[in-house]
């Protein structure tokens, strides 16, 4: 900067409070009143509040979905079950799970209790909030109950929408989650949740089974599979399932 | 008689008092003025940008907690301000994008004997190189070294943890320093 333009700056300065006050006393420039301010913080509060809600039943709903399709008992078979388990995870959800928490960390920047914190820690704060809420309500039986009602039609569209196969990943093809129905010499006959359809598992002594387990009719199991008939399917592992 | 804290008088304002914003006007046009100059490295525009933060200031004093200090308030305001002229003045591009020192957390180096020296040299240097340095670690050297300020206010004028402010501050002393290069800083 030039001298020139240094001497009009300081010419400027005693000029600075002349012309705030006079724009306050004449009306030019008021104050906004408190309400506003605290309007404007009940919203941020608010917002954050919602978007964190959100994130507890998106994340509950994903841990539902995979309990359900009985994808989160195969990473145990190794390999092959944890690609099961990741074709079997709801990607839509976990996309908009990422970014509802992008979007509280931008809300709850503003707070000095996240702003004094590296961006790395408040992350994992909130990712260890995040996830253990979702899994207080996913212990629960909500989401149960609510799949049961929009199995009925008793949901509401939206609902009925969340519930339904939208969100959910289309289960994987070597997956089969049932009760077994009934005992055969190579296996049992499982039918699938909704008792639509049964299943026939054959069992050899390559098959991976949790020791000490009685597959005994009326157990919930989860089996991982190839096809080999049109009902028939040579299991690779079997598990039982609590759901 | 102790003088009326900068709280009291924002107090006033709060109250309806408008004419006492002008007490505190004059308790920070200079420093305004000279965190303006010495950041945005002498400005045409600086007593403009100076009465724009004295006005946001005037217009937003309700949100101000009087149970908290002033001076890190409006320079809360005053950085929004010079972050906002640098952001006109850059043709592309914003001024800060994905801030790295913010990412991880940071342990704050114990002040060491060789703090006063290194202290004494930044201020000697700061004078000559400071426009030198990236307005990312410029900003934190002035609001330290000139207005004085300690991490914790620095803190939240640039809402950083504490840690980054003191990563912030050894960069840009380490820039200052590589720019003076080995020649003695002062005489």
């Amino acid at each position: 900067m030039n001298d020139d333009t240094r001497q009009q700056n300081t010419e400027k300065t005693p000029a600075i409070r002349r012309s705030v006050m006079d724009a306050i006393v004449k009306g030019r420039v008021t104050m906004r009143p408190r309400w506003h301010f605290i309007l404007i913080s009940a919203l941020v509060a608010v917002g954050a509040l919602f978007v964190l809600l959100s994130l507890f039943y998106m994340v509950s709903l994903s841990v539902f979905f995979l309990h359900d399709s009985g994808a989160w008992l195969i990473p145990s078979f190794g390999g092959r079950g944890w690609f099961s388990f990741l074709r079997s995870i709801p990607w839509l959800l976990v996309f908009l799970i990422v970014v509802f928490a992008v979007l509280l960390e931008v809300l709850v920047r503003r707070y000095a209790f996240v702003y004094r914190k590296s961006l790395l820690l408040s992350a994992a704060i909130i990712v260890v909030i995040i996830f253990l809420g979702g899994f207080l309500i996913a212990a629960t039986p909500f989401h149960r109950q609510m799949a049961f009602y929009a199995d009925h039609n008793e949901l509401p569209p939206p609902l009925a929408f969340v519930y339904g196969a939208s969100f959910r990943a289309p289960p994987p093809p070597d997956v089969y989650h049932g009760i077994i129905l009934a005992t055969t010499t190579g296996g049992f006959i499982i039918v699938d949740q909704n008792g639509a359809g049964t299943t026939t598992v054959r069992i050899n002594d390559r098959t991976r089974l949790p020791d000490g387990v009685d597959f005994s009719v009326g157990t919930n199991v989860v089996v991982v599979g190839d096809r080999v008939g049109s009902s028939t399917v040579q299991a690779f592992g079997v598990r039982e399932s609590d759901e | 008689m102790a003088e009326e804290t900068d709280e009291a008088i924002a107090l006033r304002v709060q109250a309806g008092d408008g004419e006492a914003f002008g007490e505190l006007i004059e308790r920070y046009q200079a420093k305004l003025s000279r965190y303006a100059h010495k950041f945005l490295l002498d400005p045409d525009d600086a007593a403009d940008i100076v009465q724009d933060i004295f006005i946001k200031s005037y217009q937003n004093i309700q949100s101000f907690d009087a149970t908290r200090r002033f001076s890190p308030w409006i320079y809360r305001i005053a950085h929004n301000e010079f972050v906002n002229a640098l952001k006109k003045r850059q043709s592309r591009g914003t001024v800060f994008t994905i801030d790295f020192d913010t990412l991880f957390p940071h342990l704050t180096a114990p002040d060491t004997a060789d703090s006063a020296a290194i202290e004494r040299d930044t201020r000697a240097s700061l004078d000559r190189y400071l426009d030198k340095v990236s307005p990312k670690y410029r900003e934190p050297l002035v609001l330290y070294y000139l207005e004085e300020m300690d991490y914790k206010e620095i803190s939240e004028i640039l809402q950083i943890p504490v840690s980054t402010v003191g990563v912030r501050l050894a960069r840009g002393r380490a820039a200052l320093f590589k720019i003076a290069g080995p020649q003695p800083l002062y005489e």
